[in-house]
């Protein structure tokens, strides 16, 4: 291993310009990273330390950790919690299940390879909130077209009031968020796909494997990295979903069953201006974020060694 | 090899694979097409029940409506111009990191692109709350920078890690071949490495764009002033409290998915190759 050595005068001779070289070509990409997302960070570990709270500005000073006390007795940041972890559950274990079968599709051999692809990415390309927006419509109890689709195929008597029936506009926001987030999975998991080589399924065949067999027993073991990946990235970003919560909430009632951390800390600091205790919130997701992306590197680094 | 697998296909098994590819199909395309189908209905058509699926007439007065009722031409240009820049911004930063990162002699770099990796989980909605009063403290709030500054910061991660497994790719040799005949580091980037690698430069140029250009929440909370709003935000801008004109607002979400759209269809492979070998390695 080599030992730290800060002083560049000590460098070795032979290179001395493309250490110098390397820091200038890192110094942007540092600036920026560091400026804009650390930085800012940083300060909201402090600011949650302190009141700051725009519409009582008399109540300022440094609370130590009573925000984060405020924070252990605050029923709706219980709810707010226990909402994302719920939906977590749901649309990453969903988005897994509709994913993988949609990379599997898009990876058959044939002409309509290229409209699959196309059909993969459309819903990972869709911002956010104009998923929420068209799902709210798709859900319309009144001219709403899956309304529409259920009743003609019998499953249902009369259009159901899937936005403000609470139970049904949890299932609905969780069907939207799984149809937005399973072509991630399925094209990371298509990804993988593309590297298992096609011997290895041809001499499962050989050997009398079903097609059942071969899913389970070959292709899937050797697309755990992949699946790793896709999970890892899927629980970063259900942890810190905001803009379907946002749009749905804005159409249903029950909006405490939808309100997510997410959720939460935008209204606590933009709508209701408590800065202070905004950032303790941030904070608490942002630990919550950590301890996924701590896993995460130590995923990368022991693929990286093996 | 693949046509042969092919034809010793059962009948049951060309019908599963073929309804596979259907559903996959339909329930990509379906929420986006039912929009377009919205947006050419009049509110009469839309307020029946079973669901009339098809227009009359093509009415494209939505359109129209989308564009008088709400400033949404210059939503869409501040779309625009934001995504646009802060791609640039993004990748002027990214290519000569990821140089140093994928081929100079570099003490720390396992750890350089571990915090790489770090930063692109960094939670947006933690930011939110500091990043605001950092933009309200320099003045920025309702201005481009406002947005481009973190955009361009928060795709930089993927952006980096996508074109460091694309200069990785590149061999040495060429490189090597370069500085021989008297060219320096940054002549070898400019002019052997980055000229291959251009495939590279655009993928991760599309993927920060769609970032950019999907964008909600920091939007919303930044620029709030309307002739600073971007599309992202714009289309939820045509609801009242308790009204949805539905046809409009499909109208409003069709417009600003066009430019996706037309992106996905020219460059799926760049993008599904992006996104699987990018993400991956990452």
């Amino acid at each position: 291993m080599t030992t730290p050595n800060p002083t560049p005068a000590r460098r070795p001779r032979r290179e001395p310009s493309e250490a110098l070289l390397a820091t200038l070509l890192l110094l942007p990409a540092a600036a920026l990273l560091l400026g804009v997302l650390l930085f800012p960070m940083l300060t909201t570990f402090r600011d949650s330390l302190y009141l700051n709270k725009l519409t009582e500005p008399w109540l300022t000073g440094f609370v130590g950790l009573k925000q984060y006390a405020q924070m252990l007795e605050d029923p709706r940041f219980g709810q707010a919690l226990r909402n994302t972890l719920f939906f977590g559950v749901l649309t990453v274990g969903g988005s897994f299940l509709v994913g993988i079968p949609m990379a599997l599709a898009a990876h058959l051999p044939g002409r309509t390879r290229g409209l699959a692809r196309v059909a993969l990415l459309l819903p990972w390309a869709m911002p956010p909130v104009i998923t929420g927006l068209i799902f709210a419509w798709l859900f319309n109890a009144q001219y709403g077209v899956f309304n529409d689709l259920l009743v003609r195929a019998g499953i249902i008597d009369e259009p159901l009031r899937w936005l403000s029936t609470p139970g049904l506009s949890v299932l609905a926001m969780v069907v939207t968020i799984i149809w937005k987030t399973s072509s991630f999975v399925a094209l990371i998991v298509l990804g993988g796909l593309q590297g298992i080589p096609k011997e290895m399924i041809e001499a499962a065949q050989v050997d009398g494997a079903t097609s059942t067999q071969t899913f389970f027993r070959v292709i899937l073991p050797l697309l755990a990295p992949s699946l790793a990946v896709a999970f890892i990235f899927r629980t970063i970003s259900a942890v810190q979903v905001f803009d379907i919560p946002y749009t749905f909430i804005q159409q249903a009632p029950a909006q405490g069953l939808l309100e997510t951390l997410g959720v939460y800390i935008y209204r606590t600091g933009i709508e209701f201006l408590d800065f202070g205790y905004a950032a303790a919130l941030s904070v608490a997701l942002f630990a919550l974020s950590l301890a996924v992306t701590a896993v995460y590197v130590r995923f990368v680094r022991d693929g990286a060694n093996s | 090899m693949e046509e042969q697998t092919h034809e010793n296909l059962s009948p049951a098994q060309r019908v599963g694979r073929a309804a596979a590819l259907g559903a996959l199909v339909v329930g990509g395309f379906f929420p986006f097409v039912w929009m377009v189908l919205t947006s050419l209905k009049t509110e009469g058509e839309l307020q029946k029940f079973p669901v009339q699926y098809l227009p009359s007439k093509l009415d494209f007065s939505n359109y129209a409506r989308v564009f008088s009722e709400q400033p949404f031409a210059q939503f869409f240009f501040n779309s625009l111009a934001v995504s646009l820049l802060s791609t640039l911004l993004c990748i002027v930063a990214a290519v000569p990191a990821a140089y140093a990162l994928a081929r100079l002699n570099l003490r720390g770099r396992g750890l350089l692109l571990t915090a790489v990796v770090a930063f692109s989980m960094f939670p947006v909605v933690s930011l939110l709350i500091p990043l605001f009063r950092l933009m309200r403290g320099a003045e920025l709030l309702n201005t481009y920078p406002a947005l481009i500054l973190p955009y361009a910061a928060l795709s930089l991660p993927i952006g980096i890690l996508t074109l460091v497994a694309f200069f990785s790719a590149i061999p040495r040799d060429l490189e090597a071949a370069a500085m021989v005949d008297g060219t320096t580091r940054v002549g070898a980037l400019t002019r052997v490495v980055l000229p291959l690698s251009m495939p590279g430069v655009v993928t991760a140029a599309l993927l920060v764009f769609v970032n950019s250009w999907n964008e909600f929440l920091l939007a919303l909370s930044f620029n709030t002033k309307l002739s600073m709003r971007t599309v992202s935000v714009g289309v939820t801008l045509y609801q009242g409290e308790f009204a949805f004109p539905w046809p409009l607002i499909a109208a409003a979400v069709v417009v600003a998915t066009v430019p996706l759209v037309l992106l996905i269809a020219i460059f799926q492979k760049r993008f599904v190759s992006g996104l699987t070998a990018g993400g991956v390695k990452a």
